[in-house]
């Protein structure tokens, strides 16, 4: 991971437009730099959830952020694009859980990433989706993922090239949302 | 799953997918192109299409709606985008309707009283509820896989635009075979069959552009 200390002074735009044209450090910097906002909007909405929860819902959303990342224009200003994101599936959480809520837009520009809390533990339902994916692209996510394995280390264990791997690592993320929508239906 | 492990696995996906517009923009080709060629193999383009051209009341058929078609194409693009549903503009759409009432009140106007009925039964009306529809199912089936690379935030009003857009296509590429020229006839029953396309549009596609 990188450190934390440059995560408030970042630019999203310019992390996230490195992020896009196929830079991954960044990516990875814009992904932990907006957690703790979306961990803070979450919470904060979710009272009674509970903490382990509540973070299932976060990996919703970046998860969502990560598949419609091609859905943001460069230049155009990071924060409506994320929030109005952030907001569509967090609704979308709560009302799985059988609770509605109801979500202002002006409530995203309020900094809550002080209330955020410390990092929680572990969130449930991301692990149990990976789960029903088949044999391989699970192994996939769970090396990249758990093990901090890279691309090519993750294909010569399986004997896979280091496209194939990319692939099937983008398709098992898509499959991931595909299986966490018809779960929420 | 701790979320610190989810965002490394996110973040070694590089593969960034293509924006909706490039679908939207092909797809409305594709669909005009293939529109065009059925409505040609199957129903025939009007003999005396040069004529009708220097009609202004035929032309308005056209300008209507082609300019449906691309003002409504144009919001499905912005509303594509997540923070498109605050941004849209539907103004625009009124203006269309407002046009196509002055069209209609023009046409009241100089057409007698006595002739209003026929003039709106028309001869072909049938035709025209069946062909635009069905014409309008290979843009709006497009439009809607073009919405589905976009992340809307607003499902059922992508919905309506598509059926619009698609509808409006349709009409526009109908109105090459249909010799109704009189607004009467093609405001009621042209209009009618994009209010079908929308409905159901709406209805379908509200679940299906859900994400």
């Amino acid at each position: 991971m990188q450190p934390e200390r440059n995560l408030q002074t970042d630019d999203w735009e310019s992390l996230l437009a490195a992020a896009n044209a196929g830079d991954s450090r960044s990516y990875q910097r814009f992904l932990l730099a907006v957690t703790p906002v979306l961990r803070g909007i979450v919470r904060a909405r979710g009272h009674g959830l509970g903490d382990a929860n509540c973070e299932d819902v976060v990996q919703d959303v970046l998860l969502a952020i990560h598949l419609k990342r091609h859905t943001w224009t460069a230049g155009a200003p990071v924060r409506p694009w994320l929030y109005a994101i952030t907001r569509y599936k967090v609704i979308d959480a709560f009302r799985a859980r059988g609770r509605r809520i109801d979500l202002p837009i002006e409530d995203f520009s309020a900094d809550l990433v002080a209330d955020a809390g410390p990092d929680p533990t572990e969130a449930a339902d991301m692990a149990k989706l990976i789960g029903m994916l088949g044999d391989r692209s699970a192994t996939i996510v769970r090396m990249i993922g758990i093990n901090g394995a890279t691309v090519a280390e993750t294909g010569q264990t399986l004997g896979m090239t280091e496209g194939a791997v990319r692939v099937a690592l983008h398709r098992a993320l898509k499959a991931l949302a595909a299986l966490r929508e018809r779960h929420v239906e | 799953m701790k979320t610190d492990t989810l965002i490394r696995a996110l973040a070694a996906d590089a593969k960034v997918d293509h924006g909706p517009a490039l679908f939207l923009v092909g797809g409305l080709v594709a669909a005009f192109g293939l529109c065009l060629g059925l409505l040609w193999l199957l129903l025939g383009i009007r003999a005396d299409l040069d004529q009708a051209m220097t009609n202004p009341l035929s032309i308005m058929r056209f300008l209507l709606s082609g300019s449906l078609m691309l003002v409504a194409g144009r919001l499905c693009m912005v509303v594509a985008r997540p923070e498109g549903a605050r941004l849209a503009q539907l103004w625009p759409l009124t203006g269309i309707a407002a046009a196509t009432l002055g069209a209609l009140i023009w046409a009241g106007y100089f057409t007698p009283t006595e002739a209003w009925q026929m003039a709106i039964v028309g001869k072909t009306a049938v035709n025209c509820l069946i062909a635009i529809p069905l014409l309008s199912l290979i843009p709006v089936a497009l439009i809607l896989v073009a919405l589905r690379q976009g992340a809307t935030t607003v499902p059922g009003l992508a919905a309506c635009l598509a059926g619009l857009c698609g509808g409006g296509l349709a009409a526009m590429v109908y109105a090459l075979h249909c010799t109704e020229d009189s607004p009467l006839f093609y405001v009621t029953w042209y209009g009618l069959a994009i209010a079908v396309v929308t409905l159901i549009t709406t209805f379908l596609g509200a679940r299906l552009l859900r994400w």
